[in-house]
């Protein structure tokens, strides 16, 4: 017994050696119980305990039994705990909490000691969007169903690390990903390509990338269009024939939807830019991007300020191109929004997606940039895809949002000087244990961190959106909406 | 052997503790140094330091006289007037300085005035105030004939002679003569600038009563240090014909000063008092940045167990650490007069988290996006301007704009001292800069660095319509009427100081 206390993390693994086969079977399933038990977790739902019923070698009283399931129960929460929390603070708690709580007996101990863990985990939730949470991240592959395919689980951790960033990007890599994945599909015998591909192969593809990170609008129409597409295949079709019909389709949604549809937006936009312009851009977009080469490509002479955010710091890989293009480029903070809104003349921004009421989700901060170049009257002018056009609405930034994980704001200990004091006479005040960082937010009570990644423009601001139908006002996004992406 | 421990950076604490020891033109040019550095940086810090230096040159007497003693108050004046210039060009962008300059200047001015009133005997023409005043009990004050000229602080005080020099300045004045010699202990008693008709109707009136003036905000016993007489002030006007007239300037001066030094340091807890009429239960709150000012006042509203939640913006890349570790760690005290500078960790104030308050930190893009659950934004300036517009920490700009957007008041807590009389002709010329290597290092990408122009602004101006209400040490007004308030405290000859600063034309 102590012995399974010591190592409560591994308590499968910590075993006495005389074990009967059933006992081994039972423990099996136990595992798979607590497995399974993580996973909901990971989703939110409250870790059931396994049932009381097995998963006791002994065969002691059923208070024992109590005891053994509440540690289980224990360990599967410190499991998710450790898995979906980073922060080490609440790692070592739910270490700590394991084994203490096997040593006390009452079972109704370790509920409190449960209850307590878990409203120090929801702490750190902010209720005014408390919607938003828990934060889909993911680092590891654990509990990943085994249908999924390598191409895609590779994809998963790098959008969740943001080597793949921007709604086009994952647009682009997830199709790419799907096309492999459905290359290495094989149909099973009693049944056809259209009815099993989506739902029994596709959908726990679809299901891990959301686990990653919140699947993009771009992403959600492309996996729309896919479905249908696959629905609509003749069952009767050889399985190599709708293999390759759906990789050559996915190519030219692909090709149509973003690539061409990228430079017939680039060439209208870059119209705009005229001589001696200064056109101001938010964060990094693609589109963007390749708007402004475009222009300075035809030989348009004029020169870029780029605001940046945090903490992603895309502006600062925007800026970085554009200067080695040969642009005259000026950077600022986000704080130094009002100096260089004076100086602009034209405004050009990307977006995560367009909604129905007209409003542009994009980049957090966004809205502000067009606040202030509205008050200055300098002209708005977004650049999105008709792939990115939803049929939601939504009134405010909170109800429509995706958070990233509050230790994104956390800087590196060398870029957070201690700020000097009256007092750093002595070296010992500065090693004092009592000065905390921001580091050790998640055990101050009272103290959240909040990362949202996007914000919602109200259409007021925006003078034009440009998208591959041509230049419209925001108020024709629902018309543009449903002529691209349900007329299809 | 060399100490193992290096030597503290210069800050406001050495300073304020080098000043008792260096001579003064020594003290002078180190304070020019540390304001051009930088290394003094928040309005506090400034005002505190010019203070002190101030209250050091008045102390060090005339530099033309053998003894410490000033002669007369336009040699005072003209020596204030040459250090202030100094110290303002040496950081034109730091406003507060200039406050201060005009500040320490009116209150020797006051003292002049007293001063003439007593040497003179014809500058008494109090029967000519009869005119545009009732005659009425002494709670009524004298309607001000040129702004710049009045006081209300004389008028507040009851200091007898004020009213009557306005009044000699705007009418020619008869001769008085040998009776203001017998009223003389009357006019010092009497109630607060009215007619002689009834200072001889009520000459045992209570001159204390600071409520008379309908055009002052401040409920009794708020207004600021330095409108209040000084209790040895009577006693040395009543020696004042007697000779050793410039011990007195000296003395009043310095305990003019005494008073202004009093007021920085009791603002942040003056400003606090109001924190009960705005912060209730359940309420959010939207603040940006370390400022001590807010900090005191949201603890303030948390110690009377009032629940709200407190979003604050942390203000990248300028202050953001000091965000960061106030919010972590409580406000660091601010540096006071008296200061040994061993205030330490220990002399924190409590942190809002501890207090019960919800804190959420955000950065500073998220501002809009939350904007529609605020219910208030707090604001600390840099400085305030007399039209009501503010200078205030890079990013404040987008706050108030987003406020306006969503109908959410703006609430700018900022001390008297912060207020400035000069009107803002140049907005942009008020902005300073900082170090662009904040933004991007050298070392971090010296390419970038190279290719890239980087600007790091350290303020933002933000015009009067952003705001919807200043708490002031001496209670809450509108951007409205704060001119009436630059009135209280500033005379109008010293507004142009006779050097450029931020906000004027060239």
């Amino acid at each position: 017994m102590s012995e399974k206390v010591s190592s409560a993390a591994q308590a499968q693994m910590a075993e006495e050696p005389k074990l009967s086969p059933a006992e081994l079977k039972k423990r099996a399933k136990a595992e798979k119980q607590a497995r399974r038990a993580a996973q909901k977790e990971q989703e939110g739902a409250p870790a059931i305990p396994p049932p009381t019923a097995n998963g006791v070698p002994h065969g002691q009283a059923s208070q024992h039994d109590e005891v053994r399931q509440e540690k289980k129960a224990k360990i599967v929460q410190a499991k998710s705990v450790q898995q979906s929390k980073s922060s080490g603070s609440q790692e070592s708690k739910g270490e700590r909490v394991a084994p203490s709580s096997a040593q006390s007996l009452p079972a109704r101990g370790k509920t409190t000691v449960a209850a307590k863990e878990e409203a120090k985990v929801d702490s750190t939730v902010v209720e005014l969007l408390s919607h938003l949470y828990p934060i889909q991240r993911r680092a590891n592959m654990s509990g990943v169903s085994k249908d999924v395919h390598p191409a895609v689980l590779a994809l998963g951790l790098q959008i969740s690390s943001y080597e793949i960033c921007g709604s086009s990007a994952r647009c682009i890599a997830m199709l790419h990903a799907f096309k492999e994945a459905i290359h290495a599909y094989t149909t099973p015998r009693d049944t056809s390509l259209p009815r099993h591909l989506v739902s029994h192969y596709l959908s726990p593809q679809i299901e891990y990338l959301r686990s990653c990170r919140p699947l993009a609008e771009s992403m959600g129409n492309a996996i729309r269009w896919l479905k249908k597409l696959i629905i609509e295949i003749d069952p009767d079709k050889p399985e190599h024939e709708a293999k390759n019909l759906l990789s050559e389709e996915i190519d030219r949604f692909i090709h149509e939807r973003i690539v061409v549809t990228d430079q017939a937006i680039a060439a209208s936009a870059s119209k705009q830019i005229r001589e001696g312009s200064v056109v101001l851009t938010y964060a990094k977009s693609n589109i963007v991007q390749k708007t402004i080469l475009q222009a300075h490509a035809q030989g348009t002479r004029f020169r870029v300020i780029v605001v940046d955010s945090r903490p992603l710091f895309e502006g600062k890989r925007l800026a970085t191109s554009l200067m080695h293009a040969g642009l005259e480029v000026e950077y600022v903070p986000f704080s130094g929004l009002a100096h260089v809104v004076k100086d602009a003349t034209l405004v050009l921004l990307g977006a995560h997606s367009m909604l129905s009421n007209g409003r542009l989700q994009s980049r957090i901060g966004t809205a502000s940039v067009a606040l202030r170049a509205h008050i200055a009257d300098v002209p708005v002018i977004v650049c999105c895809e008709s792939v990115k056009f939803a049929g939601k609405v939504a009134l405010d930034s909170i109800v429509l949002n995706e958070l990233a994980p509050p230790e994104e704001l956390l800087l590196p200990p060398s870029h957070a000087p201690i700020v000097p004091t009256n007092t750093k006479d002595t070296p010992e005040a500065a090693e004092s244990n009592k000065t905390k960082t921001l580091h050790d937010w998640a055990s101050i009570p009272n103290l959240q961190l909040l990362n949202p990644m996007y914000d919602i423009t109200p259409a007021e601001y925006i003078r034009m959106v440009i998208c591959e139908y041509g230049s419209v006002p925001p108020s024709s996004v629902p018309v543009v909406h449903r002529l691209a992406n349900e007329g299809m | 052997m060399p100490s193992a421990i290096p030597p503290p950076p210069p800050s406001l604490t050495t300073y304020l503790r080098s000043l008792e020891d260096t001579p003064l033109d020594k003290s002078i040019t180190t304070l020019i140094s540390l304001l051009k550095r930088r290394q003094i940086r928040s309005s506090r810090s400034c005002a505190l330091a010019t203070t002190k230096l101030l209250i050091a040159v008045v102390e060090a007497g005339s530099p033309d006289s053998s003894h410490n003693t000033w002669s007369s108050t336009s040699a005072l004046i003209t020596r204030i007037r040459q250090v202030g210039r100094k110290l303002i060009s040496a950081q034109p962008k730091e406003i507060v300085i200039g406050n201060i300059v005009r500040r320490v200047l009116g209150v020797i001015r006051e003292v002049a005035d007293r001063d003439s009133e007593t040497g003179n005997a014809a500058d008494l023409s109090g029967s000519e105030i009869s005119g545009p005043t009732s005659p009425v009990t002494g709670e009524r004050s004298v309607l001000p004939m040129r702004l710049s000229e009045f006081s209300s602080r004389d008028v507040l005080s009851g200091r007898p002679g004020t009213a009557d020099s306005i009044a000699s300045s705007t009418f020619s004045a008869p001769m008085a003569g040998p009776p203001t010699q017998q009223q003389r202990p009357n006019l010092m008693n009497a109630p607060t600038g009215t007619s002689l008709f009834s200072i001889l109707q009520h000459p045992q009136q209570n001159p204390s009563r600071s409520t008379s003036s309908p055009y002052a905000t401040p409920p009794a016993g708020t207004q600021s240090p330095a409108l209040r007489p000084s209790p040895t002030s009577k006693s040395t006007i009543s020696n004042a014909e007697a000779g050793g007239e410039s011990l007195d300037i000296k003395a009043e001066v310095l305990d003019g000063l005494a008073e202004l030094l009093d007021e920085l340091s009791v603002v942040d807890s003056q400003i606090a008092e109001s924190a009960l009429e705005h912060i209730h239960s359940g309420e959010v709150i939207l603040t940006h940045g370390s400022s001590r000012t807010v900090q005191r006042f949201l603890l303030t509203a948390a110690g009377k167990k009032r629940k709200f939640t407190v979003f604050v913006a942390e203000s990248y890349p300028n202050d953001h650490s000091a965000t960061h570790d106030t919010l972590v760690n409580g406000a660091q005290p601010p540096v006071s007069p008296d200061d040994e500078g061993l205030g330490g960790e220990k002399g924190r104030w409590r942190g809002l988290t501890a207090a019960g308050v919800t804190v959420v930190l955000v950065p500073d893009m998220a501002v809009f996006a939350l904007m529609p659950r605020v219910n208030k934004v707090l604001l600390s300036p840099h400085a305030v301007m007399a039209n009501g517009s503010l200078l205030a920490a890079a990013g404040t700009e987008g706050i108030c704009l987003a406020a306006k957007e969503h109908r959410v008041p703006v609430v700018v807590l900022a001390g008297v001292y912060k207020l400035s009389p000069v009107y803002p002709f140049d907005e942009e010329g008020m902005v300073e800069y900082g170090d662009p290597s904040k933004v991007v290092g050298f070392a971090e990408d010296g390419r970038f660095v190279d290719g890239v122009d980087i600007v790091n602004p350290l303020s933002d101006f933000v015009g009067a319509e952003g705001v919807g209400l200043y708490v002031t040490n001496l209670g809450g007004c509108a951007p409205s009427y704060l001119y009436r308030v630059v009135g209280d405290h500033y005379r109008g000859e010293d507004v142009d100081l006779g050097v450029e600063e931020a906000g004027s034309r060239v």
